[in-house]
């Protein structure tokens, strides 16, 4: 990063930080309000940020969070559904996150089937398959994952009640960012992930088994979108309903890319997702403005287009260079 | 290639795995033959445990009165332009009667009734202005339910703000329960503080997205509010299945005694404010059945649901008032939207 850039962020921070302690002294249970909201839907988005940005990383485009958040809620619901344990519908969650990133990545990898309709099969089949096979006679049976408090953290003002004072996926998720982020620039699976996302050729006459890594991030990347089906069916929502996911595998992808495809620009980003939401239900709930709702939900997207486009003109953002090709050795 | 083969085989395998582990089918379709009700819904599904779901229980139970052999069968919509052509699948078909549920297939149905003069139709929430003698609109007036449940939360609130996590305002029923609500809080607490919000997305989303009614019945609850009213389908119930997590606070459920079909709102759910759309529709479609179904618009009831669990909350002075709202009501000395 460059120094320009980097004191544009601290003055950014500096500034927004001034703003929430503004508003907070203002009015302090609806500023909690709003930037409770708005950790809580940055959740979803950061998970399903995290599985497109490994497989993109890698040079692999995944289409098909989506898909694989339905499914993952889908099964991270009829498991705790039938053993009564959340921790085993989780793991479940996960497990089945795995299985269709794995599908993905025999399909995209393995059979080399363009990686847009590989992810679309994932999308259509998830929908298809759970729609069809779900039983809206079956409920949870247990109350979904409620709020930890970390300690003595939980009682400060404002930040306690917004980070401390959480579900245990929210928790993971935040710990998973930081993984993620040493994982993918300080380590040696990172350097060759972002390898074979650049110029797997001259990755593969180093040694790199290309088609190997790919498969490996493809699938340990769909793990990730598997917690966040799991996040869905099991602490955010407490149920399963069709169709649920609602396009945030969608709006994960914007988030990757609005977030430069780390994992704290992400949350950054899924975070600013999160406020537009919040802010907009703030505004209703309080009658602020008499503006129609749908107005205001549009507010996250026609800022993403601008932030993407600015970006692009002044190109500072660039996919892996290898993004959606498949590789062939040569 | 081998290793393709093998690859594909692996697919398959794991396809066929998720397709066996998948327990518990439930496809919505009968046999053809006999006579036929066809029924539509709007892009929410029929399981969404409150509107699409009840107008199905009515077709399957005006299906089992008709002393003929009759079969209901339904289509979900899954995109709003295909509102005509799902229609037009059941006049194909040869359906005698067409149930088309939601607000959204208004005109689409009017045109299938214009055009069809021998099928009956019945257009759940869909207001008439020119009476068709072969099209039945079935209204509720749901700003009375709205009204009473929104009079017991008034009664009922601590804190003095009750809050309301709805489908959209694209929808006029939707609106009528959220103006009710509102107006039944203030009837019997003249100083609560009422908070409601819409979903912001389109007809396509806004009664699909229990994650949105769960995040923003939170919000909600952190605001202070202690009764939170969820109607808007899958959207109300993350809303009602959100404040079960919460010690001390009550949700009300919408269109169906959500008692049973949200069974993880038990912590929470002190009644639901019903629209009987099951009577309705199953009435109209004996009505249609016998030839003495007449065209314009049909009103069914609404009600509050039975309090189950906090039976014992609701206190018998709370009970008296409601009987007094509800009269207020019938006799038109309460208008539930001034």
């Amino acid at each position: 990063m460059k120094t320009h850039q980097r004191r544009l962020l601290w003055i950014a921070a500096t500034l927004l930080i001034v703003l929430i302690w503004t508003f907070y002294s203002a009015n302090g249970p609806q500023t909690t309000a709003v930037l409770a909201g708005t950790v809580r839907a940055a959740t979803l988005l950061a998970l399903g940020a995290m599985c497109g940005m490994i497989g993109e990383r890698s040079g692999v485009v995944n289409i098909g969070i989506e898909g694989q958040f339905l499914m993952s809620a889908f099964f991270a619901f009829t498991v705790t559904s039938i053993t009564g344990s959340l921790f085993m519908g989780a793991m479940a969650g996960i497990a089945t996150g795995l299985t269709m990133g794995w599908m993905l990545a025999a399909m995209a990898v393995g059979l080399k089937v363009d990686q847009i309709i590989a992810g679309t099969v994932l999308n259509i089949g998830a929908l298809g398959l759970t729609s069809f096979f779900y039983d809206r006679s079956r409920s949870l049976g247990v109350s979904k994952y409620t709020n930890i408090d970390l300690g003595a953290l939980a009682d400060l003002p404002l930040v306690g009640t917004v980070f401390f004072s959480r579900p245990p996926i929210t928790y993971l998720t935040m710990a998973l960012l930081v993984i993620v982020h040493i994982a993918l620039f300080r380590s040696v699976w990172g350097m060759r992930t972002r390898a074979i996302g650049e110029h797997p050729g001259a990755a593969d006459t180093v040694g790199i088994d290309v088609l190997r890594l790919r498969y490996l991030n493809v699938t340990l990347a769909g793990g990730f979108a598997g917690l966040g089906g799991s996040y869905l069916a099991l602490e955010a929502v407490g149920t399963f309903s069709r169709a649920m996911s609602g396009g945030r595998g969608f709006l994960a992808l914007a988030v990757m890319i609005f977030g430069r495809r780390n994992p704290f620009g992400a949350y950054a980003a899924a975070l600013f997702f999160g406020f537009t939401t919040a802010l907009q239900n703030h505004f209703q709930l309080n009658s602020v403005f008499d503006i129609p709702p749908q107005f205001v939900g549009m507010l996250p997207f026609v800022v993403t287009i601008i932030v993407v486009a600015l970006s692009g003109l002044m190109g500072s953002m660039r996919d892996p260079a290898a993004l959606g090709q498949t590789y062939e050795k040569g | 290639m081998a290793l393709k083969w093998r690859h594909l085989f692996a697919l398959l395998a794991v396809f066929g795995l998720f397709t066996a582990t998948a327990c518990g089918s439930d496809g919505g379709g009968g046999v053809s033959g006999g006579y036929k009700i066809g029924l539509v819904t709007d892009t929410g599904k029929v399981d969404d445990k409150s509107f699409n779901q009840s107008a199905w229980e009515g077709a399957e139970k005006g299906a089992a009165d008709i002393p003929a052999s009759a079969t209901a069968t339904y289509i979900e919509t899954e995109e709003s332009k295909d509102y005509g052509n799902n229609i037009q699948l059941f006049l194909d078909d040869g359906a005698k009667i067409i149930v088309t549920v939601g607000f959204g297939l208004g005109e689409a149905t009017i045109e299938a009734a214009k055009a069809n003069p021998d099928v009956m139709f019945i257009g759940v929430d869909q207001w008439q202005n020119e009476a068709l003698p072969n099209l039945a609109g079935l209204m509720f007036p749901e700003a009375n339910a709205g009204f009473m449940a929104g009079a017991l939360a008034g009664m009922l609130t601590e804190t003095n703000i009750v809050g309301a996590v709805l489908g959209t305002d694209l929808v006029p029923p939707v609106v009528f329960f959220k103006e009710g609500w509102e107006n039944g809080a203030r009837y019997t607490n003249p100083g609560v503080e009422t908070i409601s919000t819409y979903h912001p997305g389109g007809l396509d989303v806004a009664f699909g997205d229990p994650e949105w009614g769960a995040t923003t019945s939170r919000q909600a609850l952190d605001q202070g509010a202690d009764v939170i009213f969820g109607a808007g389908g899958a959207t109300g119930n993350g809303a009602l299945i959100e404040v079960a997590g919460e010690a001390g606070a009550l949700c009300v459920g919408v269109d169906q005694d959500q008692w049973f079909t949200v069974p993880e709102a038990h912590p929470c759910l002190v009644t639901s404010a019903m629209k009987l759309i099951d009577v309705g529709v199953s009435e109209l479609i004996a009505q249609a059945y016998a030839g003495t179904m007449e065209g314009g618009n049909y009103f069914g009831e609404v009600g509050l649901a039975p309090f189950h669990d906090f039976d014992g909350v609701v206190t018998s002075e709370m009970r008296a008032t409601l009987e007094e709202v509800m009269a207020g009501l019938e006799d038109g000395s309460i208008n539930p939207m001034p």
